[in-house]
């Protein structure tokens, strides 16, 4: 019975990677960037196959408003082969490594005009079944704060503050009164040693005996008290 | 004792929910435009018949609208953690004291409202767009600024309350 449970589950983990074996590849969603300045575009696949010789990496650009995506960058072969005709030409930089699955690109001198979507699709021979994934651009002339943050923030920081008010507050509850306790045990202590010392002089000689009453008298009045302000 | 404890209750959930609907309906201004229609805008969305994200609301203009959508949504919520607080209290508190925590919750929270709508009283031109400056105060608006003496009486309410057996 378990041999044929263990027989099962090995020939349906070889079967189900083979149907879904269909390469995966991540961009980023949304970048950002300040006008002169330079980014990195990054593209990375997911594929069931170890990386083949063949890999090939290929970038398009979709300009904000155009109908046609242009191809800017094609790695095959072991070679990387960069924009020298489109807008991207001197601009564009192969800063990745085929061998460890990443086909990152770097754009310099970013303008206003190079806002579009950037799309990366990858193939990992045999392994060449999936979908391109796209990267929105966005050139600003300063950083935009993004919508959420400064409300996130906020929250965050009076919340976080009040919950550490209401804990210092309860903490300090909490120590007060365990010095409180600890100085009353201390106390009681203290007057249990005293009125054994009295009894013991009262043994020997009974003529010094009224003012070690009267002291014993005095220390089991106090601890009456103490008890009475205890409750 | 009954009759105080439901009234406060009972004020205490009609601020929160004044609260809530302040927060979440998007009418803090009002805009007829000549064509007819009506837009409601602010603090999430603008709406005419679909609704659109307010625009620049990713942008440092809109660093004051962030800060008002920050405000609103603590005075919400420390209103309905001094509810909570406040139940905690009625059982544990002992005879003839007071109830300290509720009240300074509710005056935190009144407080927040007071600071969200004074700074959209202030900023609004700020991160409102050309087309939308000229308008009227919505009802969100007015409700905010109704929850505010609303949880400032229900604060100091529970700091006179004592509790009775």
């Amino acid at each position: 019975m378990l041999t044929i449970l263990a027989l099962a589950s090995v020939v349906l983990l070889g079967i189900v990677p083979q149907q879904s074996e269909a390469i995966v590849i991540y961009t980023g969603w949304e970048r950002h960037a300040l006008v002169g300045s330079d980014i990195r575009l990054s593209c990375s696949f997911f594929s069931w196959r170890w990386t083949s010789d063949d890999v090939t990496f290929s970038w398009s650009y979709r300009a904000d408003g155009a109908r046609d995506a242009i191809s800017i960058f094609h790695y095959t072969g072991g070679a990387p082969y960069v924009d020298n005709k489109g807008p991207f030409r001197d601009r564009l930089e192969f800063v990745g490594n085929p061998g460890r699955r990443d086909g990152s690109i770097l754009l310099k001198n970013l303008d206003f005009g190079d806002n579009g979507t950037f799309t990366c699709d990858a193939k990992n021979p045999p392994d060449i079944v999936g979908r391109a994934s796209s990267v929105r651009l966005l050139v600003f002339e300063k950083v935009p704060i993004q919508a959420g943050v400064i409300t996130g923030s906020i929250i965050g920081a009076v919340l976080g503050l009040l919950l550490l008010i209401v804990v210092i507050y309860y903490l300090m509850r909490f120590l007060v009164a365990r010095r409180v306790f600890n100085l009353s045990v201390s106390k009681h202590g203290k007057k249990g040693k005293g009125k054994e010392g009295s009894q013991q002089r009262q043994g020997p000689t009974l003529s010094i005996g009224d003012p070690s009453k009267l002291k014993a008298a005095a220390s089991e009045k106090k601890k009456q008290e103490s008890r009475k302000d205890k409750k | 004792m009954l009759v105080i404890l439901t009234f406060i209750i009972l004020f205490h959930v009609i601020s929160g929910i004044l609260l809530f609907i302040s927060t979440i309906n998007n009418a803090w201004w009002v805009i007829s435009a000549p064509g007819g229609s009506v837009i409601y805008t602010d603090l999430w969305y603008s709406c005419n018949v679909t609704c659109l994200p307010v625009k620049n609301s990713a942008s440092t203009d809109a660093a004051y609208l962030q800060a008002v959508q920050a405000t609103m949504i603590l005075s919400t919520i420390l209103c309905c953690v001094g509810f909570f607080v406040f139940i905690l209290q009625l059982f544990r508190l002992k005879q003839g004291e007071r109830f300290i925590f509720t009240a300074v919750v509710q005056l935190l929270s009144g407080l927040c409202v007071m600071i969200g709508a004074s700074i959209y009283t202030a900023e609004r031109e700020g991160f409102t767009e050309e087309s939308l400056r000229k308008g009227g105060y919505g009802s969100s608006y007015v409700l905010a600024w109704v929850s505010f003496p609303m949880t400032l009486i229900s604060g100091l309410m529970y700091l006179v309350l004592r509790k009775r057996k």
